[in-house]
Parts: structure tokens; sequence; C-alpha cells
């Protein structure tokens, strides 16, 4: 599904050029859940931005279900963008005086054919995350957990085979976090590709597999023994304020 | 179509931001409430002149003895001339063939009686074509006719203004006004025409067959005027042509001076409408002038939206908007906030001219059409002032867009 090789990334040029990606090779499979580690600055905002086709490597290969996605023009990015990946970011990155319904069928206004149905099909997917009552919610009336499912929802809408996330957990409490972990670990259970980056280990061992950035480039690529239980966790907390 | 489901979304965000979007459009609406009220305003003082003018009679020239000059913008006659004579008017009407009619007139202001009532009006002696030519109606009463008129019987039609000055609001009709102490029976009192191209009131005046007025009042044997009427407007030209002409002829003239003066209806109309246009021209380059601020209005808030805005076109790159769809809505944000400036600043435009006649101040005449120029041309205004921020937020590349704070 997803295929790097010696992928590199430069930023600036001549005399100020930082290479901050150094060669970075590996694939992921359709279904798989993969956990991206490392510490600040190492470059897990670049490489899943370069993996989300919102950015170009400047070095090396980047193969997506056989696209050869380096090749590709500003166009066809960015209808790749909108057919194959759904991105979760760390700042939620919502529209702030839009309405929690119209902020996830944002995506649906530049599909290639708009469906008719495209209310419907926010609906259930705020439904799947839990909103389905907030869906006449603008953005300031709901808690940082919420947004952050809005924002998966927004993901959603296209039906991706690739989930993105940039830290979904980062800016979130315990409970929270799990709630987002629990859905990623549902959207891999529907056979969806899920890719987070993550700083926290408990939230990467959630996932099937963690790679670890260092210095630009693969220091770890191992997978996950018994992954976590998103659900069994979220059962186990005490039961006070719920949302 | 993406542009229009996009559209509603952009007016949410553009509605959230009230004061943002006034501010932006502030230039436009004033532009075009300006443009509105002044083109009414003008349309009302052009349509105003142009009634006086029309009342004045249909495909008209004006024969006057002597001179007339401008004199602190009205019209004087010079030093009487006792050349003009009733044959001069006459022979136009047989002899020119532009001209369908003529009627000869003079008139003196003389103290008029009624009763204990007296008052000083102006007298005109007239031809009884006269009132045809000059559009002068009788509702109530009759004019003149030419049987009157040629046994100089002491009949009289008055003005509307001398009927109510004289009588108020009893019916004179078939009383006797003396007019410098000769009695008259008035036959009829004309339509009020109001003021004339000189701001003179044409009801304070009272008709009488010319020949009376020559003979028992004036003690004349030549005229003052000659009104003229051409056989249809393309014919007025001719018309004064052939007037002049005969009247040099038949005054001897030669090389010497004439000693009339010809007015033509249809030039003064012309001269008028030439008036408004280069009015409308010099309108017209002050309302561009005050739009063309609208527009760098425009052009400067929708630089800072789009930097305020950088993180929303981001996302909107990030979940698949193309370069373009990110440039047609900024350029469609541009034209729909100048749309609505033009729909303001038409309402308020409109409003303010209607106010302005309300209160009677001014005679306001709406233009819808300059309304429609003036919404169209905010509505392009925007969207070419829009141009460059739109291009500026197409150009945004995706992840510093997203990063931006
Ligand atoms: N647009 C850019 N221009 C120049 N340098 C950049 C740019 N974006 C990122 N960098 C540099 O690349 C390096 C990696 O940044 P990146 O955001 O990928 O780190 P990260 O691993 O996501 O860190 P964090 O955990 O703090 O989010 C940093 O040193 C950063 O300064
Ligand atoms: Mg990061």
């Amino acid at each position: 599904m997803i295929e790097l090789e010696a992928v590199e990334k430069a930023y600036g040029s001549g005399s100020t050029e930082a290479l901050v990606l150094k060669g970075i090779s590996f694939r992921v499979e359709a279904g798989e859940y993969v956990a991206i580690m490392g510490a600040s600055g190492t470059g897990k905002t670049t490489l899943l931005n370069i993996l989300g086709c919102l950015d170009k490597p400047t070095g090396g290969h980047y193969r997506l279900e056989d696209t050869d996605v380096v090749s590709l023009d500003d166009d066809a990015l960015s209808h790749l963008r909108n057919r194959k990946i759904g991105f979760v970011f760390q700042m939620f990155h919502l529209l702030e005086r839009t309405k929690a319904l119209k902020n996830v069928m944002l995506p649906l206004i530049y599909a290639e054919e708009y469906p008719d149905d495209a209310e419907e099909r926010a609906k259930k997917a705020l439904t799947s995350v839990g909103l389905a009552d907030r869906i006449q919610y603008k953005p300031g009336e709901l808690s940082g957990g919420q947004q952050q499912r809005v924002a998966i929802a927004r993901a959603l809408i296209t039906d991706p085979a690739i989930v993105l996330a940039d830290e979904p957990t980062g800016n979130l409490d315990r409970r929270s976090g799990l709630e987002v972990l629990a859905i990623f670990r549902r959207l891999q259970q529907e056979g969806r590709t899920i890719i987070v980056v993550t700083h926290d280990q408990a939230v990467a061992e959630h996932a099937g597999r963690i790679l670890l950035l260092s210095d630009g480039a693969i220091a770890h690529d191992r997978p996950v023994a018994e992954p976590r239980d998103a659900e069994a966790e979220l059962a186990s907390l005490p039961k006070e304020d719920r949302r | 179509m993406r542009i229009r489901r996009n559209l509603l979304l952009s007016w949410e965000i553009l509605a959230a931001h009230k004061l943002r979007t006034l501010l932006s459009v502030m230039g436009i609406i004033i532009g075009v409430a300006a443009v509105v009220l002044i083109v009414s305003m003008g349309r009302g003082a052009e349509e105003r002149i142009l009634g006086r003018i029309r009342t004045m009679g249909t495909n008209l020239v004006i024969v006057r003895a002597g001179q007339v000059r401008l004199i602190a913008g009205r019209q004087r006659q010079m030093n009487t001339v006792r050349t003009l004579l009733p044959s001069d008017a006459w022979a136009i009407a047989e002899e020119c063939p532009s001209v369908a009619s003529a009627a000869a007139a003079i008139d003196r202001n003389m103290p008029v009686k009624w009763g204990a009532g007296s008052i000083v009006t102006r007298v005109v002696g007239m031809n009884e074509e006269g009132f045809r030519i000059r559009n002068i109606t009788t509702p109530s009463g009759h004019p003149f006719d030419s049987q009157e008129e040629r046994a100089a019987r002491r009949v009289a039609v008055l003005g509307h203004t001398v009927a109510r000055d004289l009588f108020g609001d009893a019916d004179p009709l078939g009383l006797q006004v003396r007019i410098r102490r000769v009695p008259f029976e008035v036959i009829g009192v004309a339509a009020p025409k109001g003021v004339d191209v000189n701001g003179r009131d044409q009801d304070d005046v009272i008709f009488v067959p010319l020949r009376t007025a020559m003979r028992r009042l004036f003690n004349v044997t030549y005229i003052q005027a000659i009104y003229v009427q051409a056989r249809d407007a393309q014919a007025s030209k001719l018309a004064e042509e052939e007037a002049r002409n005969l009247l040099r002829q038949r005054h001897r003239l030669r090389d010497k001076p004439d000693d009339f003066t010809i007015q033509n209806q249809v030039t003064l109309l012309e001269t008028e409408r030439e008036m408004s246009r280069s009015m409308a021209l010099l309108i017209s380059s002050v309302a561009a002038t005050s739009l063309l601020v609208g527009g760098i209005g425009i052009l400067a808030v929708m630089l800072i939206s789009v930097r305020q805005r950088r993180r929303e076109i981001g996302l909107r790159r990030a979940v698949g908007a193309l370069r373009r769809d990110i440039r047609n809505q900024f350029l469609a944000e541009a034209g729909l906030i100048a749309g609505a400036g033009g729909v303001l600043g038409v309402t308020l435009g409109v409003c303010a001219a209607l106010a302005m006649s309300g209160l009677g101040y001014w005679e306001a005449v709406i233009s819808w059409p300059a309304g429609a120029v003036a919404f169209v041309f905010s509505v392009s205004l925007g969207m070419v002032f829009g141009i460059y921020p739109a291009m500026r937020a197409a150009h945004l590349e995706p992840i510093q867009a997203l990063r931006a704070e």
C-alpha cells in the first residue's frame, strides 16, 4: 500500500539547507496500524506530511498504491488527498465559525462528484464518533476531545483508505484520548490503514507496529506483541463525568 | 457546482466577520449611494428644466424684436425696436414652407382691476393661433377666436395666477375686469403652466386679442414677438432659417445686423441635454473615483482576510481543494461582498433621494439604470480587486498555510 524508499527531505537551500529526513525506507501494508515515535524535532510531522501527499520528498521514492507520488503535479496531489487520505491534525484545524456538520462536510465540497446524501453521510460520520447530539454545535462550543472527534469524522467522510493522525491525543485528557484511540482501532478493523504520530509510548502501544524515528532516520521498526485495547481501558476507568 | 456549494460556506464565514466585511465595502456602499443620489437629483433637475422648455409650446421658434441679451442669467429684451409688424407674422405663416403657423404678440405690464381688487400684471396681446402654438389651454371658458380678434373685441383670458389673485375661488367667467380703465369681459381661464425657463410665472398674465391690445391698450403699430410653429421637430432649424431670411428681406437689412432675435426650442432642448450630458460625465468620473477607492478598500481587507485565514486555506488544500478552488473562492467572496455593498449602496442612495424629494428640497427622479450599472460595476470591481488577494491565497503552500498562527 505504502512504500518509501530512501526518502529524503531538506528544508531551505544552499548554506542554510537542513536535511531533516535522511533516507527513510519502509513499507506499510493495507490494514496495518502503525505508530511513529521519536523525540521532538526528529521529523515525524515532516514524514507524515509526505505520507499524506501534503509535501513532496526532496529525494527518494514514495509509492502509494502503485502511484509514484513524487512525479505528480499539484492538482493530482490534491485529488489524491481528497480521495485516499483522511488527515487528523494535532491542532484540530476546524473552521471556527462553522457548525460541526458543515466542518465534516468540507472535504465533500472538493470531491469529484458531490454526493446527494452529503448531509446524511456527515451525520453518520459524526454519529460514528459519538457526536450525534452535537451536530449543530460550533467548535467553540465543544470540548477538546469533541473537537478532535469532529476532526476525525471529517477525515472519514470521504471513506479514505488511509487515516493519518499527528499527535491526535496530544491535547486531550486520558479519557478523551482513549476514546479517540478506540475509534482508530475500529477504523483498522474496518480495513483502513492507520498511521499515528505520537511521542507517548502508551499511545503507540495501541498500534500493531511502532516505528522509532531518530535524527531523521528509522532507529527501530518492531511489531507490538500485544496491542493495548482502548475499549477495555475505557471500561476500567472510574465512572465520573462522562464527556 | 463547486463554487456554489462553497459560496454558502463563504457567506457564513463572512457573516461571522460582520465588522471586517462591512468595513471592506464601506467605500463601495458610499460610492454607489452617492452615484444613485446624484444621478437621481441630476435627472430631477433635468426633468424640471426640460418640462419648463416643453411648456413653451411644441416645435416652437420664437422671433423677438431687437436684440435679446442674457442679463444675470435671464433673457432681457433690450431697447424697443419698432420694425417687427403683425404683417411679418402673416408673411412667415404664409411664405415659409417649414412653418405650420405663426402668431404675433406684444405685452406690457398694466394695472388690472375687479371690484375693489387691483393688481399689476402682464397683458399679452396675441393672435388666436398663439393659444395652440404655445400650448395654452382653457379648461374653463374658451380662448378668443379670429372673429373676436379681427373685430378688436374687449375679451380676456386670465392666467391662473391672475384669476386666483383677483377672484379667489369665485368663477370669473362673464365678469368684467378693467385693464387700465378699459372694461374687458372674461371669457376663459388658462390652465396653470408654472414658471418658464427664466423663472418667470407664466400664469401671472392676461391674454387679449392682438388687435385690441394694439389699438385700445398700447396704441402701437408694432409687435414684440412672433411665435412660430415648425411643421415638426426636424423642420424647426429650417423654419428658423426661412423666417430669418424672410424677415431680413422684409426689413431690408442688406448688410445690417438682424433687428430681431430668433430662439429655437429645439436648440434650447439640445443645449440643455448637452449640459446634462456633460454633467453626467462629471458625475461618472467622480463616481468612478469613489468606487476605485472602494475597490482599494476591498483589496486591503481581502489581503488581511487571506492572511488571517491561512490555516483555513491550508486545511481546504489538505482535504483536496485545488489551487484554483481557493482562487475562485476568494474571487467569489470579493464579488459577493462587493455585490452586497452595491445593493446596500443602491438602497441607501434611493432612500436618500426619496427623502430629499419627500422633504421637498429637490425633485429627484430615481434612476434604476444608474443603480443597476452601479451594482454590476461594484461586483466587477470587487472581482478585479479580489484577483490579487485570491492569487495570493491560491499560491500558499498547504504545509506553510497550516503552520500559520
Ligand atoms: N518549513 C520548514 N522550514 C524549515 N525547517 C523546517 C520546516 N518544517 C520543519 N522544519 C524543521 O524540521 C525539523 C523536523 O520538524 P518536524 O515538525 O517534522 O518535527 P517533529 O518530529 O514533528 O517534532 P514535534 O514532536 O515537536 O512535533 C525541525 O528541526 C524543524 O525545525
Ligand atoms: Mg510534529
